[in-house]
């Protein structure tokens, strides 16, 4: 199979102060999402489901909870004795600082890794994008374009940001022509999806050349270059499905509250592109004798007596009799008492309302209880 | 020689359990789903693992395929071990010959050169046919402590229902002093779980003079239990309290599955510190939509609810769709109940459509029973105690 020849590699990126309180204590790539997963399930799934069996993750900082999360990889099928589960911490040495500044400079920290695997082709891609795709199709027009790089992205307007990301110019060949990076008003509809696939040996000498010349980051000081200086062929390959970018508190907060849409839940989970989780082993959701739910999604654990409606309950959730909740996303093993109503509200981890609590937010920004707070 | 263990575990999972009809066409009993999201086999298993027994033979004969499929390498049960783990263990050819396990004990002796490996001073024996959490490590260390031969786990049974079981009968000290399979006249009311702990020694010697018998039955309950008592070797009961649940039959996997929707429950799935595993299958969250109703119920990841679901279990990837209802039931993975259908006191097996409009058991009467991959048409009516094979 192709895609053996394809190693992947997940960027964790810089970018956790994007969604606050929520990632204090914990990288975006370990956010809690729809229920049951984290963030970086989809793109590790993904990256299995096509065939890659070696798959490194470069974390930056707060990963404690992501390296809990991923152990040794066995929940993707990534503990085997050849390849696996590769987690890519910053380390101190002789040539490198610790903290990355760039994709670039992580890259050039983990050059001994790259160089020993034994794949020829290189899949890099970063966690900030919740999608679930097969990369099969990406390789093949890779392999039969004749591009040096080929690079994913997506016409789907929700994905541009005023002042941030990475846009595409495109011509009829399907060569990207210009890049601009976080324009305050991009011009070209064509965004990024940051997963980027070309052969390991051009990518090691491009790492190489850019880390000689002090440069960090391998969009803007590597491609962009490249592009704009001709000389290499950098194609465009359109991802035409669901995806979302978690770089805000609201983006966050759309992306569970659609999931629940069953359209957009059987586009991002199908038979074909399982997304695989650690398990946690509870028994299934229970529903007492005064539960009313509506438009719901609910994990196993769950004790449910109250009315949820238009929620996403992570596990082990407790709503008790009288509660209310409507538009929420209520993660593992939060408690909610009797009588308690609540409105458009994110509750991390452990969070626990006491009895006829009362918390409204507005629908364009949720209110936020951070981890294992009483209210 | 595998490192030495001081105690290992052999399940019996060979029996077809018969008496489950069409659930048991394909499977072994072990593999029978229950409870939303476990299978029979989770509780032995599961156990064993809490109770820091790491090494588990599984002796399987009939219908072992979808069994063998989900023990696999054993990871759920943190069985997947450098030394330990769990072995699936069918009969298999010796030399020139090569035969079925006869009988519970013939499974036993067909495997002795497997126990020996571990070179074990106590083998557990289980079965794989009841639903209960107990600490196997407890009635060892009582077993160690009595210095006895063997040691049987027993519970207290209404009197009443004493002469369906098998009855040991003990002194003051639980010293086992007869044992009666269904007495008429019962003389005591503690009846054997089918869970024994054997000094090894004790019981290759028994297995193998029992071997030598042609008249035989080589079976635990019938012959080995009975020449011990015979020849005056110390056999003593452990009391076990709690919830136990024999789930051999339609009636009592229903209400076995019922059991878990009171609340509190009968035996309690939400204890951290005993925590029964099971094989995910890795799905969403469930979802229930606008227009649902979901009440007195266990629903699992998977499952999509567009109708009325009361008082019923719903294993993973169940769809109960607009206009049809599920009361009193037992649903199991990935069953479609399609648009108007009706399931009332019923189990749905594995796989099985309940085509729009159907009309599957009812409020009284015997269980009614679909079975695995069952196509039922539009407007079939399945009645009480009926069970549909195709």
């Amino acid at each position: 199979m192709a895609m053996k020849n394809v190693m992947g590699i997940i960027y964790t990126g810089e970018k956790d102060s994007f969604l606050r309180e929520l990632t204090l204590m914990r990288a975006i790539a370990a956010m809690p999402v729809a229920g049951r997963y984290r963030v970086i399930d989809f793109l590790v799934s993904g990256l299995v489901n096509s065939g890659i069996k070696n798959v490194g993750v470069i974390m930056q900082k707060n990963y404690h909870s992501l390296m809990d999360h991923l152990g040794s990889g066995k929940e993707w099928d990534l503990h085997g004795k050849n390849d696996g589960l590769y987690i890519l911490p910053p380390f101190l040495t002789r040539e490198n600082v610790g903290v990355y500044s760039g994709s670039l400079d992580a890259l050039h920290s983990n050059f001994g890794y790259l160089r020993r695997s034994k794949q020829e082709y290189v899949l890099l891609c970063n966690s900030l994008i919740i999608f679930n795709t097969n990369f099969t199709d990406m390789f093949e027009a890779h392999e039969h374009g004749g591009a040096d790089v080929t690079i994913m992205y997506t016409q789907n307007p929700e994905m541009r940001r005023p002042e941030y990301g990475v846009y595409f110019d495109i011509n009829k060949e399907g060569l990207i022509t210009d890049v601009e990076i976080d324009p305050t008003h991009p011009r070209y509809e064509n965004t990024c999806m940051e997963v980027f696939l070309l052969r390991k040996e051009l990518l090691l000498e491009l790492v190489d050349r850019g880390a000689a010349h002090g440069y960090h980051d391998l969009t803007r000081d590597v491609f962009q270059r490249l592009i704009r200086d001709a000389g290499m062929r950098v194609a465009g390959f359109e991802y035409k499905d669901v995806c979302y970018r978690m770089d805000s508190v609201q983006s966050y907060f759309k992306f569970n509250m659609d999931v629940i849409d069953p359209k957009i839940r059987h586009a991002l989970f199908n038979e074909e592109h399982p997304v695989y989780t650690k398990v946690r082993d509870e028994l299934p959701a229970r529903y007492l004798e005064n539960a009313k739910v509506i438009n719901a999604m609910v994990a196993d654990g769950c004790i449910v007596d109250g009315t949820v409606e238009h929620c996403v309950l992570f596990r082990g959730v407790k709503v008790a009799k009288g509660a209310v909740l409507k538009n929420c996303v209520i993660m593992q093993d939060s408690v909610i008492e009797e009588d308690v109503h609540l409105e458009n509200c994110i509750l991390d981890k452990q969070a626990i309302v006491k009895r006829g609590g009362k918390l409204i937010g507005p629908s364009s920004y949720p209110i936020v209880i951070s981890k294992n707070m009483t209210i | 020689m595998l490192k030495k263990k001081e105690c290992i575990a052999m399940l019996l999972a060979g029996g077809q359990g018969s008496r489950l009809g069409i659930l048991t066409a394909n499977m072994a009993k072990p593999a029978i789903p229950y409870g939303g999201k476990y299978r029979i086999i989770d509780f032995p298993l599961s156990n064993c693992t809490n109770s820091g027994i790491d090494v588990v033979g599984v002796l399987t004969q009939y219908q072992p395929l979808e069994l063998n499929a989900y023990i696999g390498s054993g990871s759920p049960w943190d069985l997947d071990l450098a030394h330990g783990g769990v072995y699936v263990l069918p009969p298999y050819v010796k030399g020139k010959q090569g035969e079925w396990y006869s009988g519970t004990a013939n499974a036993i002796y067909q495997n002795v050169a497997f126990i020996e490996q571990f070179n074990p001073e106590y083998v557990l024996i289980l079965s794989g046919d009841h639903i209960y959490k107990m600490n196997y490590n407890a009635m060892l260390r009582f077993h160690i402590e009595k210095g006895c031969d063997v040691t049987i786990a027993v519970r207290e049974v209404p009197w009443e229902e004493a002469s369906r079981f098998g009855i040991m009968n003990t002194d003051a000290d639980n010293a086992i002093n007869e044992f009666e399979e269904k007495p008429a006249k019962p003389k005591s009311n503690k009846a054997s779980m089918g869970v024994y702990i054997f000094t090894w020694d004790k019981l290759r010697a028994y297995l193998c003079d029992d071997a030598q018998d042609p008249k035989s039955s080589n079976d635990f309950g019938k012959n080995i239990i009975p020449n011990m008592l015979r020849d005056k070797q110390k056999l003593y009961a452990f009391d076990f309290e709690g919830y136990w649940k024999d789930v051999g039959t339609i009636e009592s996997l229903w209400e076995a599955n019922m059991d878990l929707l009171n609340m509190p429950m009968p035996i309690d799935l939400y204890d951290k510190k005993w925590r029964i595993y099971g094989r995910n299958p890795g799905v969403a969250p469930h979802y229930i939509a606008e227009g649902a109703v979901t009440r007195s119920s266990l629903i699992t990841e998977g499952c999509e609810v567009y109708g009325r679901v009361e008082h019923s279990v719903l294993f993973a990837g169940v769809q109960v769709m607009q206009g049809a209802s599920v009361i009193d039931s037992v649903i199991m993975p990935n069953a479609i109940i399609e648009r108007g259908a009706q399931v009332c006191r019923a189990i749905v097996a594995e796989g099985a459509v309940i085509g729009a409009g159907a009309k599957v058991g009812e409020e009284t009467g015997n269980i009614a029973v679909v079975g695995q991959n069952v196509k039922l048409a539009a407007g079939t009516t399945v009645k009480a105690g009926e069970q549909r094979a195709e």
